[in-house]
């Protein structure tokens, strides 16, 4: 039971490191919590769901096309709303109050699951079933190889971003950006579109979580998105926010913590504990695992 | 002499439209009302002292909840509701101590939390609240409104009881918001360091914000429970509490009149449209309701019916 | 400023001062209220399909003299605060005499209560839950069996027929779900059978691998659920891919397509438990099926579909015989020896029809097959 409550445990902590990651780069770039973020996540899933849905027959030889496509229109089709979303919604108040940003995030959130909900109904749709599972044994516990492609995939992912922000000129132009707007302007960065290049990676990622998310629930319904938000936020928050590395290993350990209090504490209770690390984080510990801590000027 | 026409207005119409049988939208009058004292409670924490709650609705469902249980073992609603009030100002009380020093956003997401929390232990604490099934159980009922020996049964009484409730809370907010300690919200929520250090006492001044919203919530709570008779833990989502900032957001954060004509226009509107428009259209109403937040929030942050002071502060910027 | 937030407040009280325009022809409602969008929603747009129908034969059958007879469809969610509101909304509208729902016992319980206040008549073709008729209300009635006899008949098949002896239970808490599965648990253990655990789940939760790894450690031969289809499928699912291949065994809230869809391959060899015996059965019932299908071609049937067009028929010949009168539209519904497609209907004192059967189905190659 133990290892088996392990391997839950990353699973489910890869998807949440995934999604954490958007939500952690949007905040350090803009410093705003992108409300809107779960919803990304959400139509990441779908769009999986409609393009598993419409494609034909299953040949086995295909898979890994098949695969590929959904994953890139997922990613894809999620990095282009998020930046939309930014244009529309976010970047009118970028000057504006902190809180103004967030409300009009949570009314982009409202929005975009409503909109889903009344287009793609709202009862709960069921993946396609074009994955062949295979079961493992693995120290007396089973695994699935959806367990372990989702796990890879997660870890990939997370491989190529590190070195594409600490290699790569953009990379080093969003780190710049985080820090400080103005000298990365006058070092002639166009803030501007590395804002929005933030946004398509960070929905980009949350896309794929959705994706993920459906393979591995077999399922999405337009409200997927809000409680795996909420504990992704809460990795990114535990990780530091702001921070990449922060965000990867809080998705991962909040995802082992969830497993196991599902699996030793209460399996009707596991929402509460997110809930509750989530508080003691912001009040005890708002700058994480490996967040700085930024003394209040006066 | 506005406000007794209004006033009368609110005490006649119903009268009449009861004689004429238009059963519904009274029901929808006294909803709007139950609504109306929510907004006012929750403007004094985000409107008055610009803090963002997003879990408002908890406050309500303690209210309703300890009045069910209290109710079903046979306590009169006049014992219940200072109970309610209590157990609702405590409660804010306790979370506000440590939770009203963070910043803003950080604030929106910790009341975010409480709020799930509370709805989840509502629907998972099966003993107490009876779970998803909500309460009252099988065979219990919630007891009665009387006063004297009159008794609260038909939606009619009922509109009358909210309305009264409804004045109080009024008053007591257009009291708060022309004191002292009104004034001191109002520069907390200007500039906190200045009110700091011009000697205002910023933690006790939130928190009496905070203490005096959550009793409002508690008290529409308590209300609402009686009146309807039943409720469950889906009644207090976060999507509830939403609905309460959008209203303020709509209508107008920081004044009274601001969170009156949100509640119109977010529930009264859609819900007295039902009969003609259909069903179908209220389903569209919250993919509106996000849009029109979004469209204000950017082009009109003070809202549609703005305090002209709040106006003032979200414009300044601009200059 | 102030002067538009009057103008709403009065436009708003006039609303509230205004009367209800008198109908020109009698125009009298049967509403149906049943989850018409949500997790459970092809249920319900099946009972209103079948709904629909049996008003459209009755008008066009000419049975209602001066009176044309609309369908109200009103959608609770599932959701028992909605079924409230949608209650509080049907007993204003006084063009409607009787309802026919809810689906879910959860909402139907609550919202019996506000028909009550008004003496409306409410028959349910899919509340399960024995508590229903036990309130004490004059103006419900039910025309499928309850809970007590479903859970127990399960019971009784599995440690008869399959020689089970230890079963896990889960239930989503609601009244449907968690009645059903204590009404199980109670025979099982009656008989000397071990129920190894008895859980709750969210309804709208997807992750039960914690719950379901737990419950592999303790060896059950079956798992029995109580309450929705779509829960019931991800359990499933799930509970085949940690490696627990028994049968996953529910009843009438499962007993739909959309379980096999949600469950996928997952599904075969689970059961459910139906009210009733099969429709193709009875040769009146195969005829409405007939006619079912040719009006909505390439439709799966639902589960309630015979037991709502049987409901809405037997409001129907009350408002035929009494009239709109809600008060003699109960009376005549309680007194009722009604003929209809699934046989002859009568209720007891508490509302409850007299015809209890159970029927047990298995899922194979991709359907539910009748277990003799």
């Amino acid at each position: 039971m133990f290892i088996e409550q392990v391997i839950n445990g990353l699973t489910l902590g890869s998807i949440y490191a995934l999604f954490a990651l958007g939500y952690t780069m949007v905040y350090g770039i803009l410093r705003m919590i992108n409300f809107a973020h779960s919803e990304i996540f959400m139509v990441g899933a779908y769009i999986g769901f409609w393009v598993l849905s419409s494609l034909p027959v299953f040949l086995p030889g295909f898979l890994p096309a098949y695969f590929l496509a959904v994953f890139i229109l997922a990613m894809l089709g999620a990095g282009l709303l998020a930046v939309v979303v930014e244009r529309i919604a976010y970047k009118p108040l970028r000057h504006a109050s902190r809180l103004a940003p967030l409300i009009s995030a949570i009314g982009v959130s409202i929005f975009l699951q409503n909109l889903i909900m009344l287009t793609a109904g709202a009862s709960s749709r069921p993946y396609p079933e074009k994955l062949p599972l295979e079961q493992f044994n693995f120290f007396g516990a089973q695994v699935s190889s959806l367990q372990i492609f989702i796990f890879g995939l997660a870890v990939l992912l997370m491989f190529i971003l590190t070195l594409f922000i600490s290699r790569t000129r953009l990379g080093k132009a969003m780190r710049a950006t985080a820090e400080n707007h103005i000298v990365a302007q006058l070092m002639g960065i166009n803030v501007n579109t590395v804002i929005s290049l933030t946004f398509i990676i960070g929905g980009g990622l949350g896309g794929i979580a959705g994706v993920l998310n459906g393979l591995y629930y077999g399922s999405v319904k337009y409200n997927m998105g809000f409680l795996p938000g909420i504990k992704a936020f809460t990795a990114a928050v535990l990780g530091g926010i702001g921070n990449l590395k922060g965000a990867m290993a809080g998705g991962f350990i909040l995802g082992i913590v969830e497993a196991f209090a599902a699996g030793y504490i209460s399996s009707e209770n596991k929402d509460i504990f997110a809930f509750v690390i989530l508080i003691l984080v912001l009040l005890f510990k708002p700058a994480g695992l490996f967040g700085e801590e930024v003394p209040e000027k006066i | 002499m506005k406000w007794l026409t209004a006033l009368l207005l609110l005490i006649i119409a119903p009268l009449i439209g009861y004689h004429y049988g238009n059963f519904y939208a009274l029901h929808v009058a006294g909803l709007v009302g139950i609504y109306c004292i929510l907004c006012v409670g929750l403007n004094i924490t985000v409107g008055y002292a610009g803090l963002l709650d997003l879990g408002f609705m908890a406050f309500c469902a303690i209210g309703a909840y300890t009045a069910a249980l209290l109710s079903i073992k046979g306590l009169s609603f006049w014992i219940t509701l200072p109970v309610c009030l209590l157990l609702g100002g405590l409660i804010r009380y306790l979370i506000g101590a440590p939770v009203l020093r963070l910043r803003g956003d950080y604030l929106a997401i910790v009341t975010l939390a409480f709020g799930e929390i509370f709805r989840l232990v509502a629907n998972n604490f099966d003993w107490l609240t009876n779970g998803p099934k909500g309460l009252p159980r099988v065979g219990e009922k919630i007891s009665e409104i009387r006063l004297f020996s009159l008794s609260f049964t038909n939606d009619l009484q009922f509109y009358y009881l909210i309305l009264f409730f409804l004045l109080c809370t009024l008053l007591i907010s257009y009291r708060l918001e022309h004191s002292r300690t009104g004034r001191a919200l109002v520069a907390i929520r200007e500039d906190e360091l200045a009110a700091k250090l011009s000697g205002i006492n910023v933690p006790r001044v939130k928190s009496l914000a905070f203490v005096l919203s959550g009793m409002f919530g508690a008290l529409a709570g308590a209300i609402y429970v009686h009146w309807i008779g039943f409720i469950s833990p889906e009644m207090f989502t976060f999507w509830e509490s939403v609905l309460l900032v959008a209203m303020l957001v709509i209508g107008g954060m920081g004044n009274i009149a601001g969170a009156l004509l949100g509640v119109l226009l977010l529930v009264g509107v859609p819900e007295l449209l039902r009969p003609v428009l259909g069903t179908r259209f209220v389903e569209y109403r919250m993919l509106i309701f996000g849009l029109i937040m979004i469209v204000v929030i950017i082009f009109r942050p003070e809202g549609l019916l703005p305090s002209k002071r709040r106006a003032a502060e979200l414009h300044a910027k601009d200059e | 400023m102030y002067r538009a937030l009057l103008i709403a407040l009065g436009i708003l009280t006039g609303f509230t001062g205004c009367a209800k325009s008198p109908a020109g022809m009698k125009v009298v409602k049967i509403a149906l209220v049943c989850p018409l969008t949500g997790d459970v929603a092809a249920m319900g747009q099946g009972m209103k399909r079948a709904a629909e129908i049996a008003v459209e034969e009755g008008n066009a059958a000419g049975r209602f003299q001066d009176i044309k007879l609309e369908l109200a469809a009103f959608d609770d969610r599932a959701d028992p605060k909605e079924a409230v509101n949608v209650a509080n909304q049907i007993i204003s509208d006084r063009q409607i005499a009787g309802v026919v729902g809810h689906l879910n016992s959860g909402c139907s319980i609550p919202a019996s209560q506000i028909y009550s206040k008004r003496g409306l008549l409410m028959i349910t073709s899919a509340s399960t839950n024995p508590k229903l008729t036990l309130q004490g209300l004059k103006n419900v009635f039910r025309i499928c069996t309850t809970d007590d006899v479903q859970g127990s008949f399960a019971a009784n098949y599995f440690i008869d027929k399959l020689k089970i002896t230890r079963a896990a239970v889960i239930h989503d808490k609601t009244s449907y779900g968690q009645g059903l599965a204590e009404e199980f648990k109670k025979q099982f253990e009656i008989r000397q059978g071990k129920i190894t655990g008895f859980d709750g789940i969210n309804i709208g939760d997807k992750d039960f691998r914690a719950l379901l790894t737990s419950i592999k450690n303790k060896k059950p031969s079956l798992i029995y659920y109580g309450g929705m289809y779509t829960e019931c499928g991800l359990i499933s699912k799930q509970a085949k891919e940690l490696g627990l291949p028994v049968p996953v065994v529910s009843g009438d809230g499962v007993f739909t397509p959309e379980f096999i869809k949600i469950g996928g391959n997952a599904t075969e060899g689970d059961y459910a438990s139906m009210i009733g015996i099969p429709p193709e059965k009875l040769p009146k019932a195969k005829a409405f099926i007939e006619r079912y299908k040719a009006k909505y071609p390439g439709v799966d049937m639902q589960p309630y579909d015979t037991y709502t067009y049987e409901a809405t028929s037997l409001i129907m010949e009350a408002i035929e015989k009494t009239g709109k009168d809600p008060a003699q539209i109960v009376d005549y519904v309680s007194r009722a020896k009604f003929s209809g497609i699934l046989g002859e209907t009568t209720f007891d004192a508490k509302g409850d029809t007299l015809n209890k059967t159970i029927s047990i189905y298995r899922v194979k190659n991709g359907k539910f097959i009748y277990c003799e």
